[in-house]
């Protein structure tokens, strides 16, 4: 490592142009394909999510990620850089163990090392497995990630033999062999052919399919999905005609549809796999699902809610980062059928969405009724159109479960077998053929039907991220502690507020 | 006649009730939240205990099938709005069918394939009590309840009794009552610890004891012996020898000029030290027993001989109750120090230190399951998961725990007793050829297991299958489907396949699709009726 480092500054020294390996670093690199996570991807995608772990942001410095993570790529080989690389320190309690600032959201990335040690004692005299031992595991893990970066493990590179590729640590691709016969070809930057060569052969051997994932994630198709829906609201809430929302409505659809479609090609599988997945398949659902109840009931106010919900869709999508992971990632074996994947977990996925719209219309009856906006007339018809919603979701739902029930039979042998996402997707059912049978005697009259209609999608919550963000963590981690436990915590409370306060309403004569 | 319809009518009003269906619904659903509360606390097993398999959630569930068996019974005749209705509880009432058939006549077990060894053992979920006679080739099934707390199963069987049954356990420790006083059974308790690390030592003297007196933690090596020896180890003479008799404790370390030397016919050292009045001769270097008059080992005498010097190059420390002997590298010397309850003895190694928590000579230290409430952490239960027995012959009580089977000697006869899963013999042998697991490229993530297995069939030849994810073996009644994997004692991969037999399962989908297809029918295609009717709402 040290005679190429030597090398490589030889030939900098030497040459009279200015294109040292570091000038080598640039953007154009984020074409160039590597194998990451046990998938093909461009370094835009592998450096981008490097990057964003172990520091939480977009950017080093003034440098992109890309640039970025090759520097750091580079410091394998002895180049003296230094780079402002911060560690990303969530908990309070990690920031005080680190001898940081409670305010301070990150550690330089040189005093995290230096305490390396110390972090993994305390990792190993740590016997509950709390939400303080889960963020030092992460960020051991952050400090792991950078170091598989500055020893050039993290960057894989292509090695074409016989048609068939190879992915090789960069540090094991630029040994002093290669690069000095690349040199002697008289060429000032070695590295820069022998990478360009590399990607050559790639693309010779196995076509430029991985590019797709730059684009996609480089349109950033979601955001102007959320653009899209916001504008598409205000057409409708603010012009008569309602031409224009129902353009800017179905160019949403158009464009979920693209961007869904994109990712279903870059994954090979149907875009329900993971927390992401489901929020962005759930409001591209509740749309449809609105614009089609509209269609048949001619009444604006379900594309409303339909557009609404999806906005709430992309803007956790957009800004729940820590809780919702962007990433295309392979799947656990059991997951991998398609049929599967596509029937059950997009009919409960679009039961969720039928039920969110009942939850957002039922909530916006219960405000405007509070206000005094609501003669008992409106009331009722809204009403009728939640129940419109819960109809669709309910049907959608004991679907969606007996499909799981159908898939697990098939897999495991085992229709039923009391696991707690299963059991959770029962419970839902449940909860709201409760309320359901409940409108047949007098115990639910219109009046207390609209509130639990608007609490029953706790269950829907409970079940969707509960199990995964709370039940799943065990007894040792429990609490509100983490990015989906406190999301899913103050979206009951809010939720809840919300009845309180309406529920006093209610009792003021009419 | 009168009577008994208008009493069936009760029932029917009580059951067929929309207000008791209400009730029963959301019980369901409180009881099944709970479960998965209890499962995410306790784990699996705990919530199929406690909840799913209990009988009061099988009581609701039996509940929920009258209510809707007589909801439906109740609005007979049919009525043409109501088409959609029938078929969605005509649906579930198959799918409660289904379940029950299944509860009652279907298996769920799990077989586990050794590379290249045949199989034809299922192992099933249930718990089993099995006492073996091996000379009377006799074995005795006990089956377990399946319950999530304590229970006493009061059984006898010939003169064995079984008491106390723990679903869940863990050890804790009990002290058990010595008849007679003796200072050479003594029991301690220690704290050994220094900033980083503490563990907690129990040592015995007493034969009967689960704990021992040695202990091996990492590099060091901790003795627990008998006060009276703790004197001998204070000396300073250079030759480190200690002479001791195992009978009444007593020990010596000679002066110098008390050890007389020669040489034997082969060339080792004899010494001769006077002990106890007597002169006793050994080969320190070739064993610790003396010689006789024959100039043989005398393995019948109570003397010993040992060099201190073998515990000088590492790390060995001696406890003798409340004193401590350790060799100081640093000061090259043995040092003795008194090892107090309230003040630690400092040990030369790594700023270690020893504290005495307790002593006793009335009783001796065991250790015995404790009922608790198991823990789960990651899908694992991490603390509590074994099961034991507590069975008595005569006079005699023990525990026999979860995987470890204990032989028991009555006047002269062996019997075994065994608690274990309950398991059912095929009658073919499945062998596995080949284990294989894919990995996403470039990582260690598994992605995808893969069986290659040989079924034998008996007069009927073999066949060879691939069992996978999603791709099951499906045999006589029996389906095979890919569950897991472990490694084998020889090296390879060996596969777990969980085998399963489900006599509900055409029911089920029956059931199933009725209910599908009703709720369409109800929600979606009866608009007429509502918009005549006009809408309840």
């Amino acid at each position: 490592m040290r005679n190429l480092f030597i090398l490589l500054c030889a030939l900098i020294t030497f040459s009279s142009s200015a294109q040292g390996p570091m000038n080598f670093c640039t953007d154009d690199l984020e074409t160039f394909p590597v194998l990451a996570q046990g998938r093909e991807k461009p370094l835009y995608v592998l450096a981008g999510d490097s990057i964003r772990f172990i520091t939480g942001e977009k950017k080093v410095g003034d440098y992109s990620a890309v640039v970025a993570f090759c520097k750091l790529s580079l410091k394998a080989f002895g180049m003296p850089l230094e780079l402002p690389v911060n560690v990303r320190v969530d908990h309070v309690d990690a920031r005080k163990f680190l001898g940081i600032s409670e305010d301070a959201t990150s550690i330089p990335v040189n005093d995290l090392r230096a305490k390396n040690d110390l972090l993994i004692a305390e990792l190993r005299t740590l016997k509950e497995n709390n939400s303080y031992k889960k963020e030092l595991s992460k960020i051991a893990g952050r400090l792991k990630t950078y170091e598989a970066v500055v020893t050039g493990q993290a960057w894989t590179v292509p090695v074409v033999n016989n048609g068939k590729v190879d992915f090789l640590a960069l540090s094991e691709f630029l040994t002093e062999q290669r690069v000095t016969s690349a040199g002697s070809s008289g060429s000032s930057n070695p590295v820069q052919i022998l990478m360009d060569r590399a990607k050559a052969d790639y693309l010779a051997a196995k076509g430029d399919g991985y590019l797709l994932e730059l684009q996609y994630f480089k349109l950033n198709p979601f955001l102007w999905s959320l653009l899209l829906s916001l504008a598409a609201i205000f057409a409708y809430v603010l012009t008569k005609n309602h031409l224009f929302g129902t353009v800017l409505t179905s160019a949403t659809i158009l464009l979920q549809i693209a961007a869904m479609a994109l990712r279903v090609i870059i994954s090979g599988r149907a875009p329900v796999t993971n927390m992401y997945e489901t929020v962005m398949f759930s409001g591209f659902g509740a749309l449809v699902i609105a614009g089609f109840i509209t269609l048949y009931r001619k009444e604006i106010s379900f594309v409303i809610a339909g557009l609404a919900y999806n906005v709430l869709c992309l803007m956790m999508m957009k800004f729940a980062n820590g809780m919702l992971d962007q990433g295309i990632s392979p799947l656990v074996p059991v997951l991998r059928d398609n049929f599967w994947l596509s029937t059950h977990v997009t009919t409960v996925i679009l039961s969720y969405a039928a039920l969110a719209l009942s939850w957002l219309l039922a909530n916006s009856i219960l405000v405007r009724d509070s206000l005094g906006k609501l003669n008992s007339a409106d009331y009722r018809y809204q009403v009728d159109l939640t129940y419109t919603c819960i109809k669709f979701g309910v049907v959608l739902l004991a679907a969606g479960v007996i499909l799981g029930g159908v898939w697990a039979d098939y897999s495991w042998g085992r229709f039923w077998g009391w696991d707690p996402k299963e059991t959770w997707s029962l419970i839902v059912l449940l909860v709201y053929m409760a309320i359901l049978h409940g409108r047949g005697t007098t115990w639910i009259t219109p009046k207390r039907f609209v509130p639990l209609v608007a609490g029953a999608f706790m269950s829907v919550m409970m079940a969707w991220f509960g199990v995964n963000y709370i039940l799943a963590s065990g007894l040792h981690s429990y609490g509100f502690s983490e990015g989906g436990a406190i999301f899913l915590g103050s979206f009951f409370l809010i939720q809840i507020a919300i009845l309180a306060v309406t529920s006093v309403k209610f009792k003021k004569p009419a | 006649m009168n009577t008994l319809i208008a009493s069936y009518r009760k029932v029917e009003l009580f059951f067929g009730n929309l207000k008791f269906a209400v009730v029963i619904v959301s019980l369901f659903a409180v009881s099944l939240a709970y479960g998965t509360f209890m499962e995410s606390y306790h784990g699996t097993e705990y919530a199929n205990r406690l909840v799913y398999k209990a009988w009061w959630f099988m009581a609701i569930q039996f509940t929920m099938f009258l209510s809707i068996l007589f909801a439906t019974l109740i609005r007979l005749p049919p009525k043409k709005h109501l088409y959609g209705f029938y078929t969605i509880h005509a649906g579930l009432i198959t799918l409660f069918l289904g379940s029950y058939i299944t509860y009652e006549g279907g298996v769920d077990g799990t077989i586990s394939l050794a590379p290249n060894s045949p199989s034809r053992s299922i192992t099933l979920n249930e718990d089993e009590f099995r006492i073996q006679f091996p000379a009377r080739g006799k074995e005795v099934s006990v089956a377990l309840p399946f319950s999530a707390g304590e229970k006493d199963l009061k059984l006898d069987y010939e003169n064995i009794k079984l008491g106390r049954f723990l679903p869940f356990s863990k050890e804790e420790l009990n002290w058990i009552p010595i008849k007679i006083s003796d200072p050479g059974q003594t029991s301690s308790r220690y704290k050994l610890y220094n900033d980083q690390f503490g563990e907690t030592l129990t040592l015995t003297l007493h034969p009967m004891s689960d704990f021992n007196n040695t202990l091996q933690l990492g590099p060091l090596n901790v003795h627990y012996m008998p006060a009276s020896l703790a004197d001998c180890f204070s000396s300073q003479e250079q030759h480190g020898l200690i002479v001791w008799n195992g009978e009444n404790r007593g020990c010596k370390t000679p002066l110098q000029s008390e050890i007389k030397r020669r040489k034997s016919s082969n060339g080792k050292e004899i010494v001769a030290i006077n002990f106890e009045g007597r002169d006793i001769a050994f080969i320190p270097e070739m064993s610790p027993l003396p010689l006789n008059t024959e100039l043989t080992l005398d393995e019948k005498s109570p003397y010993r001989i040992f060099s201190r010097k073998l515990f000088e190059q590492s790390a060995h420390l001696f406890l003798f109750g409340q004193k401590a002997a350790f060799y100081n590298k640093n000061s090259t010397k043995w040092e003795t120090g008194d090892v107090r309850k309230d003040a630690p003895l400092d040990l030369p190694w790594m700023g270690f230190r020893v504290l005495l928590l307790e002593q006793r000579n009335d009783s001796y230290p065991v250790m015995r399951p404790e009922y608790m409430k198991p823990i789960q952490d990651g899908g694992e239960t991490i603390v509590g998961d074994k099961k034991a027995i507590e069975v008595s012959i005569g006079s005699d009580t023990f525990w026999v725990r979860s995987g470890e089977p204990v032989a028991f000697n009555q006047n002269g006869e062996k019997i075994t007793f065994d608690l274990t899963k309950k398991n059912i013999t095929l009658p073919y042998e499945i062998v596995l050829d080949r284990f294989k697991m894919d990995t996403d490229p470039g990582t260690q993530t598994p992605a995808s297991f893969e069986s290659f297995v040989t079924l034998f069939k008996g007069n009927d030849g073999s066949e060879k299958h691939h069992i996978f994810m999603n791709n099951p073996l499906k045999y006589q009644n029996f389906t095979f489907y890919q569950a897991s994997y472990f490694q084998s004692q020889e090296g390879p991969m060996g596969s777990v396949l969980s085998v399963n037999f489900d006599p509900g399962r055409p029911a089920k989908y029956a059931g199933s699709l009725l209910l599908v297809l009703g709720s369409i029918w109800h929600y979606f295609l009866r608009r007429k009726h509502l918009k005549t009717g006009g809408a309840r709402a």
